[in-house]
């Protein structure tokens, strides 16, 4: 990608030309990304050199993608992935903050100010914002029943900001209730119990959540069933496939014979746990018409499946061909071979994700076996239905139908990978904001309204207590607040002064507002749902000033790494 | 069925791996090929093991290596990461956003323009349906090989093969550039931050739940730089989730990588990146072979070669013909239950063949590879044990004079040819390659011997560096043919190959060389290193540990006391 920020051959430069290549840097940065900001924002489509696209709307995922060079950029980036990392959200607003705090310092630099007098104002603003947070924070309780409409509004608002408002809408509802059937009272929510899948589909924009699981493999024997109802479902970590174990024992065959009866030996070790797993199924699905799944960390080898697909006791066989043969004599249309099937077939599965196999037994009960030795019919899990679904050579095995799931699927279909990679990243950002919602029993209103009345509270109450000249470095943190509001207005084509105006006079009147985005006017961000979560803001307004902080008081060595070692 | 699936890690490694492909996909091409030498037809080789068949969405079939290959973002020039097979369906605009209405911004980065050769590959395809009549050819081979030559920056520049969409990964979002990704710590935390780790080892799971029983993976990473961090990261991941799948390691380094240091810690911080990366990676895999010799140019291998040490397509193409070589037996067909087969013999199972190496002299993990390319005729005018001594080493930092009783040797020569240029048979190449074992001064413990009718094909995209006395069959003439220097794809069609995994006690002062570096900069008390370690994750402790395994190493291969083990 061609974005590359400014000079890339930092050699040794002195204090005040340091110090202005690092406002440069971070203005710099602070210009690629500040298009992205908001619902109103700019996608961007970034086409390689070989013809590969990357589509994002996301801060972080352009950062990624961007060859950053310059090492104060790269320290900007590096804040802004690690806040998106922890929090989930908010790297274009932590780059674009970190940009307005230096261009603001600049100013006062340039009249002669120390950069250490601007450095303490900063702290003293950052203190005071992150207390003020607290009295301006929206509580949300979440007792056993979270408030659903707290939850939609936030991930509405994340989500608007990366996709299309209908599609938004659509993966609205989805990731909250995703969020919601993996939650546990007391316990902390593992988001990577709710598995985000995906396939190809030529023309297919699709979303849905598959309350079970949907594996991105299929049984690999050409007798086992595509489809099945009311299964239970046995989650192993077994190896059932010829073993080696030969590796690293340091031991060798004399002759020919002894490696035979070995290789033997060790087919009838495997055999032995198939068969295992057949006598388990064979207590549980005696007498009814449920069906039996093997879902196999390890692998699965020909002829174990051979004997999962096949094999039956004979008893059962027998008992099967009687009561198959009655059937025929009443019903002559019977298809005895089909009835016959479904009486004895596993369907197996080899080599599941290890995630997997803890979101089987939180989606359909049961526990993950690790060796045939503990079977019993408690380790099984429950479907009401396994299917698969193939595409070309692709195949997916769909665990639906589970009862009380704490694990679940967001299943995305889109065109081509570039789509479902953008709106994987949106998903991810969505669940997330649910998670700290929930989390953090609090939310922030959105649409600038923070940053408009966290100035003025920085303004009026805090600058009067500050002595002397640390006054101006309030003062520059407080107006680089409202880059925020100003690149949303912005992006929006909207006229930023008009709008600041307008936000601050209502503030002034007592009327917390945001922008509305379509007409420029101020609106209650509450009246709309426009909501952002309460950790991502903390971090922005903690991390934009120690890292402003680090590069104005930096000393008169930087240097770029990448010259320091050249082979001469 | 018993598949390998192969991993390349690094700029060096894929260097190799394009070769090893580009060898593979000649056999495949000259197999069907009613003109070709039927030599080639009756290979008895089982290509599946290495290769896959699968369809794109659009029902094409498809053949491809089982192959998870790692590298920078921008590694891949002209070729896209998502191979050149499955390409998404030309009905759907790429231009096309379906997930945002709001303003895009493009940025298309300079395309990688296509060299003469991947033109000529490309618009062959293109006439494949219609190749009734052989049209005149717009590109004359010459002028191929030419462009190759000198002009090679990426390893996709001189691949033939097509790659699956899941076999290509690019890291992205390093922020480092390639010469500064220079030492195992740079790279540590590659994997298992973001989601690299998380999609790589998807990829690689993708592959292996194909196998129907997978018979190991074989590994090459270039260890000169931050990659190592990456692969022994997923080295570790591979122990533990494929615990009973052997994995034989290649540990490749590009003679241009050999640079002097330039300062004390720089000396320091090699001497730990090499004795660090050394030590995970036989923590994890089953059988190391370290490969790449500071200088090949000066090595015996001149007789032959050619070499540009500083050109990596010039000396990757030795290297992945080693292990084109040493890799054979791992998939020739077993030998039927009674007759001898007349095209190869000494299959071997990748258990096997790592185990005897490994453990059945004594515990050394650490093999040499050793070659002869093209291997010298068997008969004439050289006296017979000088076959054996026209094997050179390809490992470096050997004791080139060792003489190991213990030594276990596994050897395969293909394509032997007699003096007078007719093919030898495999019982020939047995009768004398055993005679020239009994003649050997030294003769190894136990030494295993595959051999194949099928010499090694050059493929167009060869270097030119075969010496002018290489014939076109790769006889070794005694006067030149030609009066240019090198040789290239198109004069010289095909060479006979030995090469051979070495397991002695030679290796001893590689090993002694990073327990000493280890002991002296990381583990003795006041070592300049315990710093950069610990700003690589290791503690002391740790260390201490890793010095006790290399110290268990050397003594299993020195059973003196050691009293020289400081080396340097
Ligand atoms: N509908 C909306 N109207 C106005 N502002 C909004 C709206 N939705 C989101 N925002 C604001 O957009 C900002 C987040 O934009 P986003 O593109 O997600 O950037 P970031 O990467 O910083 O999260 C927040 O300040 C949020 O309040
Ligand atoms: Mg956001």
């Amino acid at each position: 990608m061609s974005l590359r920020v400014l000079n890339p051959n930092a050699e040794v430069l002195n204090k005040s030309a340091a110090l202005h290549m690092n406002i440069n840097a971070a203005k710099g940065l602070h210009d690629v990304l500040k298009t992205n900001l908001g619902p109103k924002g700019t996608i961007k489509m970034l086409v390689g050199g070989a013809g590969d696209i990357k589509l994002t709307k996301d801060g972080n995922t352009l950062l990624k993608e961007m060859q950053i060079q310059n090492p104060t950029a790269i320290m900007i980036a590096r804040t802004a992935v690690a806040q998106d990392d922890t929090s989930g959200d908010g790297t274009t607003s932590t780059v674009i903050f970190i940009g307005e705090l230096m261009r603001q310092a600049e100013r006062y630099i340039d009249e002669g100010m120390h950069p250490r007098v601007l450095v303490d104002g900063f702290e003293i603003a950052k203190r005071a914002t992150l207390q003020f947070i607290e009295t301006f924070k929206t509580q949300v309780v979440m007792g056993d029943e979270p408030d659903h409409e707290f939850l939609k509004m936030v991930a509405r608002t994340a989500l608007r900001t990366k996709l299309y408002e209908a599609l938004a809408d659509q993966l609205t509802e989805i990731v909250v209730n995703a969020v919601l059937c993996i939650r546990k009272p007391e316990e902390p929510i593992d988001l990577f119990m709710v598995e985000i899948m995906h396939m190809r589909h030529k023309f297919d924009v699709d979303t849905r959540l598959v309350e079970g699981l949907v594996l991105d493999h299929g049984s690999r024997h050409p007798d086992m069933k595509r489809r099945a109802e009311n299964c239970y479902i046995l989650t192993c970590n077994v190896s059932l496939e010829y073993e080696k174990s030969e590796i690293n024992a340091g031991f060798f065959y004399s002759n020919a014979e002894q490696r035979e009866a070995m290789v033997a030996a060790e087919r009838r070790q495997v055999d032995e746990r198939v068969k295992r797993i057949i006598e388990l199924k064979n207590k549980v699905c005696a007498g009814n018409e449920n069906n039996f799944v093997v879902i196999n960390q390890k692998g699965i080898d020909p002829p174990s499946l051979d004997l999962l697909a096949r094999a039956g006791p004979l008893v059962v066989v027998i008992v099967i061909m009687l009561v198959a043969i009655v059937y025929l004599i009443l019903i002559l249309e019977v298809d005895i071979s089909n009835n016959l099937n479904q009486y004895l077939e596993i369907i197996a599965l080899r080599r599941a994700k290890r995630r997997n196999m803890e979101r089987l037994i939180l989606a359909c009960g049961g526990e993950a076996v690790n060796s045939v030795d503990d079977l019993t019919p408690d380790c099984l899990g429950w479907a009401g239905l396994v299917h698969e679904h193939v595409l070309g050579e692709e195949k997916y095995t769909f665990v639906e139908n589970v009862k009380n799931p704490f694990s679940c699927t967001i299943l995305i279909k889109g065109p081509n990978d570039h789509t479902i990679a953008q709106i994987k990243d949106a998903v991810r950002d969505g669940l997330r904001s649910v998670k700290n919602t929930i989390e953090d029993e609090a939310l922030i209103l959105g649409a600038g309204a923070f940053e408009i009345a966290a100035r003025r509270h920085l303004v009026s109450e805090v600058k009067k207590t500050v002595q002397g000249r640390a006054q101006l470095g309030v003062e520059a943190f407080a107006d680089a607040l409202l880059v925020i509001p100003k690149t949303l207005a912005e992006n929006s084509g909207l006229d930023t002064q008009d709008a600041i105006i307008a936000l601050t006079g209502e503030h002034d009147n007592g009327n917390v507002v945001g922008l509305n985005l379509q007409t420029g006017e101020p609106i209650d961000p509450h009246m709309v749902g426009i909501y952002d979560n309460y950790t991502v803001k903390r971090q922005i307004i903690n991390s934009g000033p120690v890292i402003a902080s680090q590069l104005l008081l930096v000393d008169e060595v930087i240097r770029a790494g990448r010259n320091m070692r050249k082979p001469s | 069925m018993k598949e390998i699936v192969t991993i390349q890690v690094g700029g060096f490694a894929n260097f190799i791996g394009s070769h090893f492909w580009n060898f593979q996909d000649d056999l495949l091409g000259l197999a069907e090929d009613s003109q070709a030498d039927p030599v080639y037809r009756n290979q008895s080789l089982n290509m599946d093991v290495l290769y896959r068949a699968g369809e794109t969405q659009q029902g094409a079939s498809t053949y491809t290596p089982r192959l998870v290959s790692i590298d920078f973002q921008g590694s891949l020039g002209s070729l896209s990461s998502r191979g050149s097979l499955y390409n998404s369906a030309p009905s759907s605009d790429p231009l096309h956003i379906s997930t945002w209405s709001g303003n895009v911004s493009r940025q298309v980065s300079e395309p990688h323009k296509k060299n003469l050769f991947l033109q000529s590959l490309y618009e062959e395809e293109l006439e494949k349906p219609t190749s009734s009549v052989d049209g005149p050819h717009k590109f004359k081979d010459e002028d191929l090989v030419e462009c190759l030559q000198s002009g090679v920056q990426f390893w996709t520049d001189f691949s033939k093969v097509h790659f699956h969409l899941q076999s290509l990964y690019e890291v992205s979002g390093l922020y480092v550039d390639p010469e500064d990704f220079n030492n195992y710590g740079i790279g540590k935390s590659v994997f298992s931050g973001g989601l690299h780790g998380e999609e790589i080892t998807e990829r690689l799971r993708f592959f292996v739940e194909e196998c129907d029983c997978i018979q190991g993976i074989q590994f090459i990473v270039d260890d000169s730089g931050g990659f190592t961090g990456v692969a022994s990261d997923f080295l570790e991941n591979i122990a533990d989730e494929y615990s009973n799948t052997p994995v034989l390691l290649y540990s490749a380094r590009s003679p241009g990588s050999c640079t002097r240091p330039i300062n004390r810690n720089d000396s320091i911080l090699r001497s730990l990146h090499d004795a660090i990366s050394f030590s995970k990676f036989s923590s994890y895999c089953n059988l190391i072979v370290p490969i790449g010799s500071p200088s090949i140019s000066k090595s015996k291998a001149t007789t032959t070669l050619n070499i540009n040490d500083e050109n990596l397509f010039h000396c990757s193409g030795v290297y992945a013909a080693a292990l084109h070589s040493t890799t054979l037996p791992l998939r020739m067909e077993p030998p039927g239950p009674a007759v001898e087969s007349q095209y190869v013999t000494g299959a071997l199972d990748f258990n096997r063949f790592v185990t005897m190496l490994a453990c059945q002299g004594r515990q050394n993990i650490v093999a040499t590879l050793d070659v002869a390319m093209p291997a010298p005729p068997l008969t004439g005018n050289l006296d017979q044990h000088s076959f054996l001594e026209r094997l050179y080493s390809l490992t470096p930092e050997l004791n080139e004079d060792a003489e190991d009783s213990q030594a276990v040797e596994s050897m395969t020569v293909h394509g032997a040819l007699h003096a007078g240029g007719n093919r030898a048979s495999i019982l020939e190449v047995k009768d004398s390659i055993s005679s020239a074992y009994k003649s050997a001064t030294t003769r190894p413990l136990f030494s295993h011997l595959s051999a194949a009718l099928c010499p090694l094909p050059i493929p167009l995209p060869f270097p030119s560096m075969f010496r002018n006395h290489v014939s076109q069959s790769g006889l070794l003439l005694d006067k030149p043919i030609s009066r240019s220097q090198s040789r290239s794809s198109l004069d010289v069609h095909s060479i006979p190959m030995a090469a051979r995994l070495r397991s002695s006690n030679a290796v001893l002062p590689y090993i002694e060389k990073r327990l000493g570096n280890l002991r002296k900069l990381g583990i003795q008390r006041g070592s300049p290193g315990t710093g950069l370690l610990r700003s690589w994750g290791l503690e002391k402790e740790e260390v201490e540990d890793m010095g006790e395994v290399l110290s268990k190493m050397v003594q299993a291969l020195n059973p003196r006391p050691e009293e020289s083990s400081d080396s340097d």
